[in-house]
């Protein structure tokens, strides 16, 4: 009854143990490349803080479920717990311990050239896991102390994980342009800082961008979540430019 | 085109000239047979449900999400505590969110899938049980021995035979006939351009060709089934079709091509699900 041709490429997907049997697959499907993966893979990586590391990691560990079960799916630091801890602490804390589940949809799927594309839009930070109000709150009742704790972070590692973007975000972290352009020049390659500099220009509505080309194509009325501008030098000049005269002009 | 290919087809327009006009509410214990067949799934370039073809020999899927009646029945028989009673951890939607925010509601659970002071579900016994978790809708399953469809069986089921991202064709203008989504540009404000902010009462949309109803929209609709990026050290599930808060400028997962995925304990209030009859032998 099966007609076996071709299905070697699809083992990978265990989609069929029910009443459905893989029959072939077609030529036509087209994989990323190697190097689109990559990207892929390095765009979810988070940057995780030094400060009371070891400490925030134990009072993590020592979370009791709070299913009354072994599972582990929500562990949320007790209110006393957590009041105890700095707020360098409590910045390690929320940098590497969502709070929440995070909407099921909102996971960009690998994408072909992801590599060669500037995203409107950020991935989700922490897989099926989100930051929770308190945890929101918090990073942005704290925005200057949050933003010193990031730039340190970032100066010594030379790279902004997708939480600390994520993060400069939410709390409009603008100050910390030149850093974000100052790291991005490394290597060129993390194009999800363009996006935070993209993100950062819209969520000020600064004009040159608001009215430009870019926005319609990743925030106008036929864009999705999973917009883009193509990576080119003149694409990437042109984003970095805007911003560094957005950020001239806001610190006036 | 070979004789079988011809019959399917010719099944197929037959069923959509049978369910095109029943817009209207039907009940909530019907059940379609999916024909035994082969099928075309997944996409050209998606690159986690790649193009390729699968055969089935034929299954009945639930002609609309399970409903908060039928929910209730198996709540008073059993008596069981969802997830969102037993960890306080429902997630839960009110307009003036940011894109993706969600608020957690120690409140909320299936009898009031946004909160208390949201509102319970006493005049929505037809619309789709939410605020649910995985784990409560294999409970739910195991009580009514029936169960999920897998991710193929589900995207079988709404392509209806079509080998494009809708059971229409790949532009998503005919979205408002078949299911019930979010149009706003953001989540910031209310929407009701369709009649419905949150749920809306099972198959109050056009039906598929199959006559299955909300295969797109209303209730993200839990499947079994793993996919390649699946983390090795923890569990995650997948849900597929979208919801009511899903709108082309989030997520726009209301198509049969994408795939979501989700803690097993979390719940949300767009989170449903519709079974499938086990097979007798």
């Amino acid at each position: 009854m099966i007609i076996l041709k071709n299905y070697i490429r699809f083992l990978f997907l265990a989609f069929g143990i029910f009443t459905t049997v893989p029959v072939f697959a077609q030529e036509g499907w087209v994989e990323a490349s190697p190097a689109s993966q990559a990207y892929h893979a390095n765009r979810f990586k988070n940057t995780t803080p030094p400060y009371g590391l070891v400490k925030v990691k134990a009072m993590i560990a020592g979370i009791k479920a709070t299913g009354g079960d072994s599972d582990i799916y929500f562990r949320v630091l007790s209110p006393k717990n957590y009041q105890s801890l700095s707020l360098p602490e409590k910045f390690t804390y929320h940098m590497i311990h969502p709070e929440v589940s995070s909407q099921n949809c909102d996971v960009p799927t690998p994408i072909l050239e992801e590599n060669l594309k500037i995203f409107g839009t950020l991935p989700d930070t922490f897989d099926e896991a989100n930051w929770s109000e308190r945890q929101l709150n918090f990073l942005i009742s704290n925005r200057d102390s949050v933003l010193a704790l990031i730039s340190e972070s970032v100066n010594r590692s030379k790279k902004v994980g997708l939480n600390y973007k994520t993060a400069i975000e939410h709390i409009n972290g603008w100050e910390i342009i030149p850093l974000l352009i100052k790291t991005y020049k490394i290597d060129h390659k993390d194009h999800d800082i363009l996006t935070v500099l993209i993100q950062l220009m819209k969520k000020n509505d600064y004009q040159p961008f608001m009215t430009s080309a870019s926005y319609v194509k990743l925030y106008g009325n036929n864009s999705t979540y999973t917009s883009f501008i193509n990576h080119n030098q003149a694409n990437e000049d042109l984003i970095i430019s805007r911003a560094e005269a957005f950020y001239n002009g806001r610190k006036k | 085109m070979d004789v079988k290919s011809k019959v399917i087809w010719v099944f197929l327009l037959l069923s959509s000239c049978l369910f095109v006009q029943q817009t209207v509410a039907q009940s909530d214990t019907g059940f379609v047979h999916i024909p035994k067949g082969e099928y075309w799934l997944g996409g050209r370039i998606h690159q986690l449900n790649p193009l390729r073809k699968v055969s089935t020999a034929g299954f009945d899927l639930a002609a609309t999400e399970l409903t908060n009646r039928l929910f209730e029945k198996f709540i008073l028989a059993t008596n069981y505590k969802t997830d969102a009673e037993r960890f306080k951890n429902a997630m839960v939607f009110e307009p003036g969110l940011a894109e993706f925010k969600w608020l957690s509601d120690s409140t909320a659970y299936w009898r009031f899938p946004n909160g208390i002071s949201r509102g319970g579900i006493e005049n929505k016994m037809n619309h789709p049980v939410t605020c649910i978790s995985y784990t409560d809708a294999e409970a739910y399953c195991k009580w009514a021995k029936v169960r999920l469809p897998s991710l193929d069986e589900w995207e079988i089921a709404s392509r209806a035979g079509a080998k494009t991202t809708y059971f229409w064709g790949d532009n998503m203008d005919q979205i408002a006939e078949y299911a019930n989504i979010w149009h706003g540009r953001d989540h910031l404000s209310p929407d009701l351009s369709d009649g419905y902010m949150y749920t809306a009462p099972v198959a109050s949309f056009k039906p598929n060709a199959f006559g299955l109803y909300d295969m797109y929209g209303n209730v993200f609709e839990f499947c079994e089934g793993t996919l390649k990026t699946d983390p090795k050290n923890r569990r995650v599930v997948h849900a597929r079709g979208g919801s009511w808060w899903c709108s082309n400028y989030a997520c726009g997962f209301f198509n049969s091509l994408d795939v979501g995925r989700v803690n097993p304990r979390a719940s949300f209030s767009n989170q449903g699900f519709r079974v499938l009859k086990n097979q007798t032998k």
